[in-house]
This record gives C-alpha cells, sequence and structure tokens, in this order.
C-alpha cells in the first residue's frame, strides 16, 4: 500500500442487500420502501439507502486491502445520484496521503453506476493497527 | 514562522478538529488539559496540522511531543 495505490472493487446492490439492510436498521421510510412514492419524488422507484454504500465500504477497509491490521478512523461521503436495486456498482479507491507520523493512509473513493456515472464519492481515513 | 502565529493557527486547527470554539491553547497546554484530547483526535490533529502546513513529521517526532510547544518547535523546524 502506497501513495497512488488504486483498488477496484464491484459490489452488486441486490434485494438481498437491500432486504437484509432493512430488516437489520428498520429504516422503512416510503423513499426507500414506496416505488409510487419515490415515483411521486421524481426518482424511478424507491431509492436504495446511502449507507448501504457504507457497509460496502466497511467490507472493502475490512476485507480487501492487503492487510487486516486496519481500523477506520474518518470517513466522508456525498451521494450524487440514487441507486436503485439490483444496481451494479464499480468501486475505486486511491490512496491520496499515508501520515507515517501517525500510521494512517487517506483513500478518495468513488462509486459508479452502470452508466458510468458517479453515485457517491468521499474520502475514508484508516490506522494500521500494530 | 513566529511561535505565535503558529500557536494562533494551530489554536484554529485544535478548535475545528475537536470541534470546541471555547479552545484557547498555550505553550503549556498537554493533552491532559483537554477533555476531546484523546488519543483518536491526536490521530486526527497531526494530520489536520500536516496538510494545512504543508509538512510530514515522523512517528518518533511526534512520540516526543509532550505539550503544545514541542509541537510547535517541530512545526518550525520545517
Amino acid at each position: 500500500m502506497e501513495k497512488g495505490s488504486i483498488f477496484m472493487r464491484e459490489f452488486d446492490l441486490s434485494s438481498d442487500v437491500y432486504s437484509l439492510f432493512l430488516e437489520a436498521f428498520k429504516d422503512k421510510n416510503p423513499l426507500h420502501t414506496d416505488d409510487s412514492f419515490a415515483q411521486s419524488k421524481g426518482f424511478e422507484m424507491r431509492v436504495m439507502h446511502g449507507n448501504i454504500l457504507n457497509g460496502f465500504i466497511s467490507y472493502f477497509i475490512g476485507e480487501c486491502l492487503p492487510t487486516k491490521n486496519v481500523i477506520i478512523q474518518k470517513q466522508e461521503i456525498q451521494f450524487h445520484l440514487p441507486v436503485y436495486v439490483n444496481s451494479k456498482l464499480k468501486f475505486e479507491a486511491k490512496i491520496e496521503e499515508f501520515y507515517e507520523s501517525v500510521n494512517s493512509y487517506e483513500f478518495k473513493f468513488y462509486f459508479e453506476n452502470e452508466n458510468r456515472k458517479k453515485v457517491a464519492k468521499g474520502k475514508i481515513q484508516i490506522g494500521i493497527l500494530k | 514562522m513566529e511561535k505565535t502565529q503558529i500557536l494562533s493557527e494551530i489554536n484554529e486547527i485544535f478548535k475545528d478538529v475537536l470541534d470546541n470554539d471555547e479552545i484557547l491553547i498555550n505553550e503549556a497546554t498537554k493533552a491532559s488539559d483537554i477533555d476531546e484530547w484523546d488519543s483518536l483526535s491526536h490521530i486526527q490533529l497531526v494530520v489536520a496540522i500536516e496538510k494545512y502546513f504543508k509538512i510530514k513529521f515522523s512517528s518518533s517526532e511526534i512520540r516526543e511531543w509532550k505539550d503544545v510547544g514541542e509541537m510547535i518547535k517541530s512545526i518550525q523546524s520545517k
């Protein structure tokens, strides 16, 4: 892992992931559960919870890096476009900076939909556990 | 850069990172003097200071810091 390293993953926001998120966190706001309501607000159908993407980020940090000795110290995310159920998302994260003083890496990341539009982007700072 | 100027600038960083507008640091201020200054916020302070001044500290360098005055000396040495 060094400054400039790029990591890529694909995530499937399947109906199972959506259902499990709903069951776990109970956010049944109609924007997320009612197609008609979502359409009345200008969306194609019910919009997936943005925080499902944070679950994918958690998986990326916890499972996809060359080391398991990691902890998330800080995270920022901006949502740009709605994501719908059964979307396939491309995730890319690049190491923007390494802070040797505190053994922390800063990543910039984004999620892209099938139409290659960025649906979310942000930054993650992780620490390397000793 | 003068000590007083650095102190004033890092005071703003402390306020922002520790999310406390009441913070007023001086050279003798230690982590134990500020409730919000714990080990995790210390990491964010170091990162914010490195970004702001566009400098890099080493891990051994920051281990030597006992108070804000030593932090300022490190910044001045860059």
